[in-house]
């Protein structure tokens, strides 16, 4: 097996103490950093998958979000500045008056191991406050809302609405346990996922369109 | 006309109930004790007996584990035996009184007395270390894990013994929500090794110790771990949500475990709720899931509302079914 094709494999298996030994071992070889990225970037969609289809669950998943971490630690040195592998920034956050924060993880997790820089605004965020991380951050192409709560519902179509009001072009992806497809087409979302592995596919799909 | 526990009995045993069990009816709760855990009010910010600080923000239904930087309790599973000092259980008797008394009260042909645990085992753990640490630990450290669990089940056995000492209570109820409303947090083979022969030692003790009956919340998806709730000892599994296949469920495993729930409270709990809409929610319950080990109840664990009138509603739509099914 090559290192590369190993590093892709100890990703997917979350082994993050020998991943990154494999991806120096993989740059030595001759691999380029972007090679290995995009590795280890298609070993995390090999994980979503099989998330979104109940073939593994949230610690496989988090081990294998750690490993890639792990190994694109290693990486960044060799990439800085070269913007060309990044998918661009999202912005991520649970709407204000809703302080659930575990599912927004994982999907940030995730959305992260797509391709994307994350800016994480948290818990509780007010929907000027997703305005304003637009404005104050380069390169953004995604806006993700999550709301866990029946009553935080009205808030997310809030914070929709606010964005697409002031950033028109901006896409947004919604998602939480009440939202429904249905739902993020009424509030005016660009797109919406049942879980943190198609957000991630739908993420890379709507930058990308 | 059965009393509310002989009721209860001829739902679970597939027998001849006379009505549905209305919710949480059949049971009494036992909530004043000197050794229930210890909740932040609405609006406040608590330290808990074990040091977990949480945070219930107004406006919000629930509690949360604060889990920054500077509040975690376990900063490194290796050493949470630095950390981790189970709160003391040995109260004098007069702190029990209320308790006692409450206990005394119950006519127990009608009601179950019923001792109330919460968070359990994989809720506490997650309170100490946060769910991202928590879930990866599993597998990164999991002889740690183990540890640290046995001595929660070590707590939860001594716990056990106070309530059964002071109290000799016919149930318990017992939370720990193991998954979301999609699907168990870790998988059938996980819970199976760290949470199966924790929860059958200390449902054993209960049942060991004259408990009846063995309820457990956990308001998610969880249908895949299922069997190891009958392993465990479980008689009701209550919060099963309707995202899990609940007839098929009564038809695999009614003999041997009871389902409540298939209203989701978030569905019916709400600020613009309507009696039309419980009804309606109710009506679908009852009629999906038949007069047979199941029980229709909102899916939260207790029998209170978030919003004043929605858990007396769906109590009356009940009885609306009952005159129409039985």
């Amino acid at each position: 097996m090559s290192k590369i094709a190993e590093v892709k494999a100890k990703v997917e298996a979350g082994k993050s103490k020998l991943v990154p030994g494999l991806v120096q071992e993989a740059l030595d070889e001759g691999s380029t950093p972007s090679e290995i990225l995009q590795a280890m970037v298609d070993s995390m969609g090999v994980v979503g998958d099989k998330f979104s289809s109940g073939e593994i669950f949230v610690p496989e998943m988090l081990i294998a979000a750690k490993a890639m971490s792990k190994g694109v630690e290693v990486l960044k040195p060799l990439m800085a500045g070269d913007g060309s592998a990044s998918l661009g920034t999202c912005i991520i956050g649970t709407v204000a008056g809703d302080l659930h924060d575990i599912g927004k993880n994982l999907v940030s997790m995730m959305i992260e191991s797509a391709g994307f820089d994350m800016v994480d605004l948290g818990v509780d965020v007010p929907a000027d406050t997703f305005v304003q991380a637009v404005k104050d951050n380069a390169n953004v192409k995604l806006v993700a809302c999550s709301g866990l709560l029946t009553t935080t519902m009205p808030a997310l179509k809030e914070a929709v609405q606010t964005i697409k009001a002031a950033y028109p072009e901006m896409k947004v992806i919604v998602g939480g346990a009440p939202v429904t497809p249905e739902y993020a087409v009424e509030v005016g979302a660009d797109g919406y996922a049942p879980d943190a592995g198609s957000a991630a596919v739908k993420a890379k799909e709507l930058a990308t369109a | 006309m059965l009393t509310k526990r002989q009721n209860l009995v001829e739902v679970m045993k597939g027998g001849n109930p006379d009505r549905f069990v209305k919710q949480y009816e059949p049971f009494a709760l036992m909530m004043k004790t000197p050794i229930s855990r210890l909740k932040p009010p609405v609006g406040g910010t608590i330290v808990n007996e074990w040091g977990v600080t949480l945070s219930w923000p107004e406006g919000q239904l629930g509690s949360f584990p604060v889990h920054d930087e500077e509040h975690i309790v376990v900063k490194d599973i290796t050493k949470w035996r630095d950390y981790v000092k189970a709160p003391k259980l040995d109260y004098p008797e007069e702190a029990w009184a209320t308790a006692i008394a409450e206990a005394n009260a119950v006519d127990r042909n009608d009601q179950y007395v019923t001792v109330f645990v919460a968070p359990g085992l994989f809720e506490h753990i997650h309170y100490l270390m946060s769910m991202e640490e928590a879930l990866m630990a599993y597998y990164e450290e999991p002889e740690e894990m183990h540890a640290l669990i046995d001595f929660l089940v070590d707590f939860e056995l001594r716990l056990a013994k106070e309530f059964i000492d002071h109290l000799h209570p016919d149930a318990v109820f017992h939370h720990d929500d193991w998954g979301s409303q999609i699907n168990s947090f870790i998988s059938p083979a996980m819970f199976k090794e760290f949470f199966e022969p924790a929860y059958k030692k200390i449902y054993g003790y209960y049942k060991e110790n004259g408990v009846e009956l063995i309820v457990h919340h956990s308001d998610s998806y969880a249908a895949n771990l299922v069997p190891s709730m009958i392993e465990m000892g479980i008689d009701i599994w209550q919060g099963v949500m309707n995202t899990n296949n609940i007839p098929e469920l009564i038809k695999e495993y009614g003999d041997k475990i009871t389902f409540m729930g298939g209203i989701h409270s978030g569905l019916v709990d709400f600020p613009d709720w309507t009696p039309e809409i419980v009804a309606e929610y109710v009506k679908k319950t009852c009629e999906e899931n038949g007069k047979l080990y199941f029980i229709p109840s909102q899916t939260s664990g207790l029998p209170i509302d978030s919003f004043p009138g929605v858990y007396e509603t769906i109590n009356q739509e009940i009885d609306k079914m009952s005159e129409k099914m039985f």
